[in-house]
């Protein structure tokens, strides 16, 4: 087992040394088929460990920090949830790999990107194993670290590098909270451990257990781009799209989750956190989904929709399912990595047009892209019998079942949001691939794999939901795997309930799919498309996302940019420098006024020293005398 | 018959003054500047040697005849130097050479 979890984190890594440090020396075809193998090579491990997984166990690799009473060893913890995670991290990013390789088949600086891949996966894995808290907050700085370099990879334009910037800073903000609530956690417990500081949240004031867990919130807020703190992900498009695949797949957004329902029975007896944690997916569930509606580029609609889903998963945690939470992590990975894979299919076909308004009548010129784009929103939409259905579901019913005004309330919240993702989903499908074709195809050797990477994605979408049915269909396998873990246990409902929760549900899915029909099919479509260029009020602010970015910039950036600008200006250049530079002028006038005394003449030179011992002796006789 | 101290110190300040008046006053010639320092020096010389016989320590006496030897060495240099500076700038003066202005 220890072989495993070591060579599984050790592969990604090797590959992306290999490739940083010595990419431009190997062919380009073996490096490619290299950093493909290394995850490959890391999904195997995965998928031993769990074959021979029995239960939870913490392998010791080796020290790292040992300094008095602080030691955080090289220490990996398995248990179903990391080990679901990993299996399904490098199996998605596996895909995705094999995807780059086609994607970017003609970019040229191709060693710097396998690298930051291949670095991102071991990031991630690092994360997701890690027994204590600096070693996971290793691999967090990691994934944000790679994210920051990755979605700037085409830095040459500065919007990329913006958007690089603005997701490193966004997400720093929350790392922040992070570090001081491992600090403080450190402080109280003397451990970072985890698993031990899971069983030891009742010594401590239920106060201070809250302030922690809102700590840790913040950071998940970062890094999961929820409200308020979801500003970066959108514009996180400008990177390549099989790094938006990965970001908002398997790596990065899901971590904030992860880290949430990893920490849960720490904080989850505080109600506090849990309803903080929840009312916020809430938020971001709905204002994402909103957003969604109205946006007209590809891949924005899709960010919009992550930042939705992973409010669903918060929605999860906040309400104490993990299982459920975790069920739709996983599923939405897949389905996730299926819609922008399929995205970028569909923008290498379009010639890199990315607004869903210009596009049109691909169904027939793509038609696997199309199925399994179709696969995948159906999924995002939570039409009944796929996988997204299920595992939403889950989630939606858990709030119904605390039966608390709050989570009621929330759970009414979630059904709108739903219906919204329903009608946003379709109303992508029908814009795309809809309608007529009015656009040349751009069709290569490189498309038809890209294609054929979306088909097993589709398939995994569409049965995702077979990992946890729910209790009338026979029960889940997630459910028993994560049966003994701390929060894992979901609330039994009867099964009526369950159907009719189901059903209302489904109802409303559908009911959105009908929506997005009468609004986008047909003659309608043609309709919408030419109201397109005059937006409403409501539609123009849902498409600039509630005005979040101007806010923040009237907010934060232009107050602090008013007093960089004066520190600049007035301190730094007007008080500071100036004050030195007069200085330095005093001292120079002082210094050419004294140095007309060396006008080379002996004599002066001599009178000045008989002055000179004639003023010593003075002294002296004056200190004796006196 | 011995010499008070203070009439020893007294000749020798004196001495010591005309000296250090004629190095700061006569600076168109060098060769009157060095033989005022000389009588600076005779006028220290003094000075030990008033106090060697003061206090009976022949310590001051060997001081003498160290500023004695170190002043011929002295003149000898600096004599052979004003003839070099001389054959330059075909005069004594020492505010001529100025070239160490700063």
């Amino acid at each position: 087992m220890k072989l495993y979890l070591a060579i599984m984190l050790l592969l990604p890594l090797a590959g992306g040394l290999t490739s940083a440090l010595a990419g431009r020396l190997l062919p380009r075809r073996l490096l490619e088929f290299l950093i493909c193998a290394t995850v490959w090579g890391g999904f195997v491990c995965a998928a031993l460990a769990a074959a021979s997984y029995t239960a939870p166990l913490t392998v010791n690799l080796a020290p790292w920090i040992t300094a008095f009473d602080l030691g955080a060893p090289l220490s990996l913890y398995l248990d179903p949830l990391s080990l679901s995670l990993a299996v399904m991290v490098t199996f998605v990013c596996g895909l995705i790999h094999i995807y780059s390789v086609f994607y970017m088949a003609e970019e040229g600086d191709y060693p710097r990107f396998f690298a930051l891949l291949n670095l991102f996966v071991f990031a991630m894995l690092t994360l997701l194993l890690a027994e204590n808290l600096p070693l996971l907050y290793l691999g967090w700085e990691g994934v944000g670290f790679c994210s920051y370099l990755l979605i700037g990879f085409w830095y040459q334009d500065k919007a990329n590098a913006d958007a690089g910037r603005k997701a490193f800073i966004t997400t720093r903000i929350g790392d922040t909270a992070l570090v001081i609530g491992i600090a403080w956690l450190f402080q109280l417990f003397g451990t970072f451990s985890m698993v031990q500081l899971n069983g030891m949240a009742f010594l401590i004031p239920g106060g201070v257990v809250t302030a922690i867990g809102v700590l840790f919130l913040i950071g998940a807020m970062g890094k999961s781009a929820q409200v308020p703190l979801q500003v970066w992900l959108p514009d996180a498009m400008a990177g390549p799209t099989p790094v938006s695949a990965m970001i908002h797949a398997a790596t990065m957004v899901t971590a904030g989750v992860y880290l949430l329902a990893r920490m849960f029975p720490f904080f989850g007896g505080s109600a506090v956190v849990t309803s903080a944690i929840a009312v916020t997916g809430g938020i971001t569930a709905f204002y994402g989904a909103s957003c969604a509606v109205a946006q007209r580029d590809l891949k924005r609609v899709l960010a919009f929709s992550t930042i939705s889903q992973i409010g669903y998963m918060m929605l999860g945690v906040g309400a104490g399912a993990i299982t459920a939470a975790t069920f739709h992590l996983l599923v939405h990975a897949f389905f996730k990595a299926l819609l922008f894979l399929g995205a970028g299919c569909v923008i290498t076909a379009m010639h890199h047009e990315q607004d869903i308004f210009k596009m049109g009548g691909l169904r027939r010129s793509l038609p696997v892209t199309f199925w399994c784009f179709l696969a995948g929103s159906a999924c995002l939409a939570g039409i009944p019998l796929t996988g997204g259905f299920f595992s939403k579901d889950s989630i939606i019913g858990a709030l119904w079942l605390k039966g608390v005004p709050l989570y009621q309330a929330l759970y009414v919240l979630a059904l709108i949001t739903a219906l919204l993702t329903s009608f946003y989903s379709f109303r992508l499908v029908y814009l795309v691939f809809g309608g007529e074709t009015n656009a040349h195809i751009h069709g290569s050797r490189e498309l038809k794999v890209m294609e054929l990477v979306l088909v097993p994605l589709a398939l995994l979408g569409l049965c995702g939901g077979v990992l946890d049915l729910p209790g009338y269909l026979g029960g889940g396998f997630l459910g028993h795997f994560f049966a003994n873990l701390a929060g894992g246990k979901a609330a039994e409902a009867p099964q009526a309930t369950e159907i009719v929760l189901q059903a209302i549900a489904g109802a409303l899915a559908l009911a959105g799919l009908a929506a997005a029909h009468v609004a986008f099919s047909g003659k309608a479509r043609a309709k919408r498309i030419a109201e397109a260029d005059n937006p409403s009020a409501l539609t123009s602010f849902l498409f600039h996302a509630w005005h979040f970015d101007d806010l923040y910039r009237l907010l934060f950036i232009r107050p602090y940019a008013a007093l960089s600008g004066f520190l600049w200006q007035r301190m730094d250049e007007g008080v500071i420098d100036d004050s030195l530079d007069r200085l330095a002028q005093g001292v120079g006038a002082t210094g050419t006024w004294f140095g007309r005394w060396t006008a080379g003449r002996i004599s002066l030179y001599i009178v000045s020293f008989a002055a000179g011992g004639a003023a010593i002796l003075g002294y002296l006789a004056w200190v004796t005398l006196s | 018959m011995s010499i008070p101290l203070e009439h020893v110190i007294i000749l020798a300040s004196l001495l010591f003054a005309m000296g250090l008046g004629c190095t700061v006053a006569w600076r168109s010639n060098v060769i009157m500047m060095l033989i005022g320092i000389e009588i600076m020096l005779n006028a220290v010389m003094l000075v030990f040697v008033g106090a060697s016989a003061r206090w009976g320590v022949a310590d001051g006496q060997l001081f003498a005849l160290l500023i004695m030897a170190l002043t011929s060495a002295e003149v000898s240099l600096a004599l052979a130097m004003v003839v070099y500076l001389h054959r330059r700038k075909k005069t004594v003066n020492t505010d001529v050479f100025d070239s160490m202005k700063g």
